[in-house]
């Protein structure tokens, strides 16, 4: 088990010149010898089904932002940019892989069938977690940054123990890789050959700093560090993201232990709603990833390829529609939390200070006049 | 019409500028459609239209700052079926934006109210609403449930009962003691504790409610019933101290009523801004120069050497009645002190005794003794000397009663002075000089002016 | 002296097995009979498996139960117990080791923003039965870190159970228990008193929950936790000969805190006296006299006193016996809430 290897770093990653990519900027099909044989099942179908799913997840993004910015929202991590590197992860993997991701992987959540309402609950703050992590095989979103690597590792060692095919996946971003949890989580993979991909969304930034301030060398290229192989994909390439988790996917089912994908990318939004970007970054950086919109080369490859494009956007307008007004109808059927209901689930059983504690603050209330039409607001703000 | 109200853009912000809008009123607006570009503290911001609909007010102009949870923007419903405000009249809606824009209510009651006004429709809920800025009005706690009374407090109390007592600390108790006085229904600050540091003792507090029944239900005349106490500590010691001073110091005594209905109004004069000199402080700090010009008022008489000693300093004693018995407090550098500064050292000095924690050289070394019996309400009375000093001063009830005043009868404040000395070392004439030196002083302040 | 049936534990009704070990071997025993019970358990932490723990704690289990169970992890405490995190998501009910007590810092988000709320964060769905044993105190002459009582942190944290065992048949009862519970559990184990011997009958159950009356008496109430629990109860035996009759209560339990226990011993003594390694600022001894001051107030006879750590880090081992609690100490402020003679009696 504890053996070290002696294979050169660069054995280990491919794509660290040139990210890997079977889509061109101009949606022309380029030849890779590592995924052309992993996208033999690629057709029509499938290819508009990747196109529908960037659409409307870009359309359920930007509904949320507009809904933040109604008041709607506490905030919301837009995701814009980035949809090529979610699709195509998620339409890789089995629904039974188990996704520990950060908090702007809604995409991901989205592909898991998380309904509107249990994607936006967290950001509305009516709970602290939207949806059961069993019924979508995916936890709910880690703020920490670089927590739930761990948790990926442990949860993959487990079903490696039980005998399980099933694999586990850790999402994170750039900023991840500074956290010393991410780097202790490679360790324990690569020692324990953990059946656990590592997949990071390079978007270029942490908040304000870019990525060369936590990695001098590309991304790809740590994990070599660790022993465990590395992938480094062009983000916005939906074709080749989903292409190289299926290879990842692959390598780490068969026993291989961990890999590591880095999917470069950019984020165009802000990194929450709370953020102003302008303040770090230039229009003309902006505008250079705005051309490289992943929804728009796998259009021009649809294009190439014959398909009815207009149709199919009109098809991704429809469906957009549906998933927009469901969100915005399910903001307004969240339901708001009792109370009382602070004090619940705090350990599995109840325990006497908490009961008492509970039974004051009902005392409490009680004691409060009823004279305000709309009396849970005025007492939060009067707080 | 609803109005749109203006929503925390970014965790926590307050208030947003308006930057430019980008509608006007009588804009056909779509869900979602850019209204209006805002400027927080954190950022730049486009505001999307949270519905379809016409325009039909915008509550701010370009570079207005509105606070988080200001209307921006109202909309006229256009065939919004569900969405029309049910019995929401144009009124209502302007008198909630009149109450939203009035400066003397508080966050809470202007969100409160434009909330109710707003009640039967859905508003925004504004989930990011901010931190709530300290109002320009008071802060109010809610009213409860239930029937509440003001809360008469120390202070509050001091006003009709003992003002020392408010001022110093709470009586030394522990727990247990408390509750057994309240279940006794007695008051601690009545106490004298004989524990430790004057701390009040279980004991103390049931000798204390024992004390107060047996007065309370006294038996009838037909039976004579007595109880007795066994003489210790304190009074053992004042009763050894006066029978001491009694039979060994031949004692006179001369008494004068003097005016004191100017002298009590400087003291209160309203420029001293609740700051009082006690008429005890002026007593005291009419007697230092008093016995400057009769010094044999501040001495003794030693038997035993068969001298007369005159001390050098005044040191000023004041009778303290506590719980325990009289004790004699001796207030330090009285002639330094300035009369405010000489009364909250009285003050401090009479709360310590009653404690019991004056320490040894506070209870003795004092070489002239003022005693306040008017306290009681009598209006004077002969003092028996404190042993080795030749005078002591009794202080009556100030009382209101007519008097000569310039040439007319007139109601005026009195005040009986009644000096005991031993007359082994003063004589009438030296007593008398003394008492009116200090008489003359209260009665008129200006008077130590021409001495 | 005068002692009780333990409330916190109770006898299960099949035969016996009372065997004199150590409260090491204790705990070996109970991590033996619990792998042994639940396929789901296993041991995780630092030098565990093939050392068998730096304590012994987990010596001979990785032979008997294999390295699968009994896993030596890289040194990496946030490692530990996030792995642990993970597995626990897929039904493993994971003992990790924190060699020492000191050494549990880097793993602190791991325990207080992870294993400590997602319970709550998901609303139940996901159990973190997940027992965090880290041996604690000082007492042993050790080099720094290495006899921390950092305790107060993880009672602070809600959503952990927090519990201290006193004496081999303490020890084995309650890391049972605390494997067994659906909540996560840190068992802080008096790494000073491993090699005391005791009676361990392993029929004995125990609860997570309970603080326990080890003696009776009447004058004042001396709680103690982990390792001062013996000194607690020799200070007691110390009293009697001065007439002061001590009862001796172990918490066992830091978070959630037997109140009741306590304020029901503080109502009858009118004192109360709280002792512990840990420096006093913001402790336990804060917590339990701040709740016998809520809960029984009319009954204090005096004010409660504590008997810590002084606020200073742990200091060289040189000068540790000034820095712990001892009889003396304990005594001394004994006799403050009795109003006898102290150290702090003016001069």
């Amino acid at each position: 088990m504890l053996t070290t290897t002696s294979a050169p770093d660069h054995d280990l990653v491919a794509g660290l010149v040139q990210p890997l990519y079977v889509l061109a900027e101009d949606g022309t099909r380029h030849p890779d010898p590592t995924l052309d044989p992993l996208l033999r099942d690629v057709d029509e179908e499938l290819l508009t089904g990747l196109f529908l799913d960037m659409a409307v997840i870009r359309a359920l993004d930007d509904e949320a932002v507009a809904l933040q910015r109604q008041g709607e929202l506490g905030l919301w991590p837009p995701l814009r940019g980035q949809e090529a590197a979610q699709i195509g992860l998620a339409r890789a993997l089995p629904s039974t892989d188990f996704f520990f991701t950060s908090y702007r992987e809604n995409g991901l959540a989205w592909c898991r069938g998380v309904s509107p309402g249990e994607m936006l609950s967290v950001w509305r703050g009516t709970t602290l977690s939207g949806w059961d992590p069993f019924a979508h095989h995916m936890a709910t979103p880690q703020v920490i940054i670089g927590a739930q690597a761990h948790h990926a590792v442990g949860y993959a060692m487990a079903t490696k123990a039980q005998g399980k095919d099933d694999i586990a996946v850790a999402c994170f971003g750039d900023g991840a890789l500074s956290q010393g949890d991410l780097n202790e989580a490679m360790v324990f993979a690569a020692s324990f050959r953990a059946p656990v991909l590592f997949f990071c969304q390079n978007n270029q930034y942490a908040i304000s700093e870019p990525v060369a301030l936590q990695a001098t060398v590309p991304i790809a290229l740590r994990p070599t560090g660790f022993g465990i192989p590395s992938l480094r994909v062009d983000g916005n390439d939906v074709l080749a993201m989903r292409a190289v988790s299926l290879f990842a996917a692959r390598h780490i089912r068969s026993g291989k232990g961990p890999m590591f994908i880095e999917a470069v990318t950019y984020r165009l939004g802000p990194h929450t709603t709370s953020d102003d970007p302008t303040r770090y970054r230039d229009e003309e950086e902006l505008e250079s990833w705005r051309r490289r919109c992943p929804i728009a080369r796998l259009e021009r490859h649809l294009e190439q390829l014959g398909t009815d494009v207009e149709q199919l956007r009109a098809e991704a307008k429809r469906r957009s529609l549906e998933a927009t007004t469901a969100l915005r109808e399910a903001v307004t059927t969240l339901p708001e939390p009792a109370p009382e209901s602070l004090f619940e689930n705090v350990l599995s059983t109840e325990h006497p200070g908490l009961v008492r504690q509970r039974e004051q603050f009902r005392a409490f209330r009680n004691s409060l006049a009823p004279e305000q039409a709309d009396g849970q607001q005025t007492e939060g703000s009067s707080a | 019409m609803s109005d749109f109200r203006l929503p925390d853009l970014g965790e926590g912000l307050t208030e947003a500028t308006i930057v430019a809008w980008q509608v006007a009123v009588g804009d056909e607006v779509t869900l979602n459609q850019p209204l209006v570009e805002v400027e927080t503290a954190k950022a730049l911001v486009e505001l999307p239209s949270p519905r379809a609909g016409r325009v039909s007010v915008l509550h701010a102009a370009e570079g207005e700052t509105l606070a988080v949870g200001s209307p921006l923007i109202g909309f006229e419903e256009v065939g919004a079926v569900g969405a029309d405000p049910a019995g929401e009249s144009p009124a209502d809606a302007g008198a909630a934006d009149a109450e939203a824009a009035d400066d003397s209510a508080t966050d809470t009651t202007r969100r409160a109210s434009s909330t109710k006004s707003a009640a039967p429709q859905r508003q925004q809920v504004l989930v990011g609403y901010g931190p709530v800025l300290p109002g320009t009005g008071r802060p109010r706690r809610r009213p409860r449930s239930f029937q509440t009374e003001p809360y008469i407090g120390r202070a509050a109390q001091a006003v009709s009962g003992s003002a020392e007592a408010a001022a110093g600390e709470t009586p030394k108790a522990l727990p247990p003691v408390r509750r057994r006085a309240r279940d006794l229904g007695v008051d601690l600050t009545a106490v004298h504790g004989s524990g430790p540091g004057g701390r009040i003792l279980r004991t103390d507090v049931e000798a204390c409610a024992r004390s107060t029944t047996s007065a309370g239900t006294r038996p009838g005349a037909s039976t004579r019933s007595s109880t007795r106490v066994p003489v210790t500590g304190l009074r053992r010691e004042t009763a050894r101290a006066m029978t001491d001073s009694a039979f060994t110091a031949p004692q006179a005594s001369v008494h004068t009523t003097i005016d004191v209905t100017d002298t009590l109004e400087r003291l209160r004069h309203p420029a001293r801004r609740g700051r009082k000199t006690s008429f005890l402080a002026a007593v005291c700090q009419a007697i230092l120069p008093a016995a400057a010009r009769t010094p044999s008022a501040n001495a003794r008489y030693d038997t035993e050497a068969g001298e007369i000693e005159h001390f050098a300093r005044v040191a000023l004693g004041i009778a303290v009645a506590t719980e325990r018995g009289l004790v004699v407090a001796t207030v330090p550098d009285a002639e330094e002190a300035d009369g405010l500064t000489l009364t909250e050292r009285i003050t401090a000095l009479v709360a310590t005794a009653r404690e019991g924690a004056l320490t040894p050289a506070e209870l003795t070394g004092s070489t002239l003794t003022v005693t306040n019996v008017g306290v009681f309400g009598v209006e004077g009375g002969v003092p028996i000397l404190n042993p080795g000093q030749s005078t002591i001063l009794a202080i009556g009830a100030l009382r209101t009663q007519p008097w000569e005043h310039r040439g007319e009868i007139a109601l005026r404040t009195v005040v009986t002075l009644t000096l005991s000395f031993d007359h082994r070392v003063l004589d009438g004439a030296e007593a008398s000089r003394f008492l009116m030196d200090v008489a003359d002083v209260l009665s008129d302040p200006a008077i130590l002016l021409t001495r | 002296m005068t002692t009780t049936p333990n409330p916190a534990v109770t006898t299960a009704q099949a035969t016996t097995q009372t065997t004199t070990m150590t409260m090491a071997a204790a705990l070996n025993a109970a991590l033996r009979d619990a792998l042994e019970a639940d396929p789901d358990v296993l041991l995780i932490g630092e030098d565990i498996g093939t050392l068998g723990g730096v304590f012994r704690i987990t010596d001979g289990l990785k032979d008997r139960f294999g390295a699968d169970r009994v896993i030596d992890s890289p040194l990496a405490e946030s490692g530990i117990i996030g792995t642990s995190v993970g597995m626990a998501y897929r039904g493993m009910r994971p003992v990790c080791e924190i060699q020492f007590d000191g050494f549990v810092y880097p793993a602190f988000d791991q325990i207080v923003a992870q294993v400590a709320r997602l319970h709550y964060r998901t609303g139940g769905t996901v159990q973190m039965p997940l027992t965090i044993r880290i041996p604690f105190g000082g007492g042993i002459g050790a080099v720094e870190h290495h006899s921390e009582s950092p305790e107060a942190y993880f009672a602070h944290t809600p959503g952990l159970r927090v519990v201290t065992v006193a004496d081999p048949q303490d020890a084995y009862s309650t890391m049972r228990a605390a494997i067994e519970c659906s909540d996560p559990v840190m068992v802080f184990e008096p790494k000073r008193r491993y090699w005391s011997k005791g009676e361990v009958d392993t029929t004995v159950t125990a609860d997570l929950s309970s603080a326990r009356v080890l003696r009776t008496g009447t004058d004042a109430t001396l709680v103690a936790y982990g390792p001062l629990v013996v000194t607690a109860l020799e200070a007691a035996v110390a009293a009697e000969d001065d007439g002061i009759s001590l009862e001796v209560i172990d918490l066992r339990s830091l978070s959630p805190l037997d109140r009741q226990t306590v304020a029901a011993s503080v109502r009858r003594t009118g004192r109360l006296v709280v002792t512990h390694e840990a420096p006093g600022n913001v402790s336990l001894s804060s917590e339990v006299i701040a709740s016998a001051v809520e809960d029984c107030f009319d009954h204090l006879e005096a004010a409660p006193e504590r008997v810590t750590g002084f606020d200073t880090p742990y200091p060289p081992a040189a000068v540790e016996d000034h820095y712990l609690p001892g009889i003396d100490r304990i005594l001394d402020a004994v006799d403050r809430t009795l109003g006898r003679r102290n150290s702090r009696e003016a001069a």
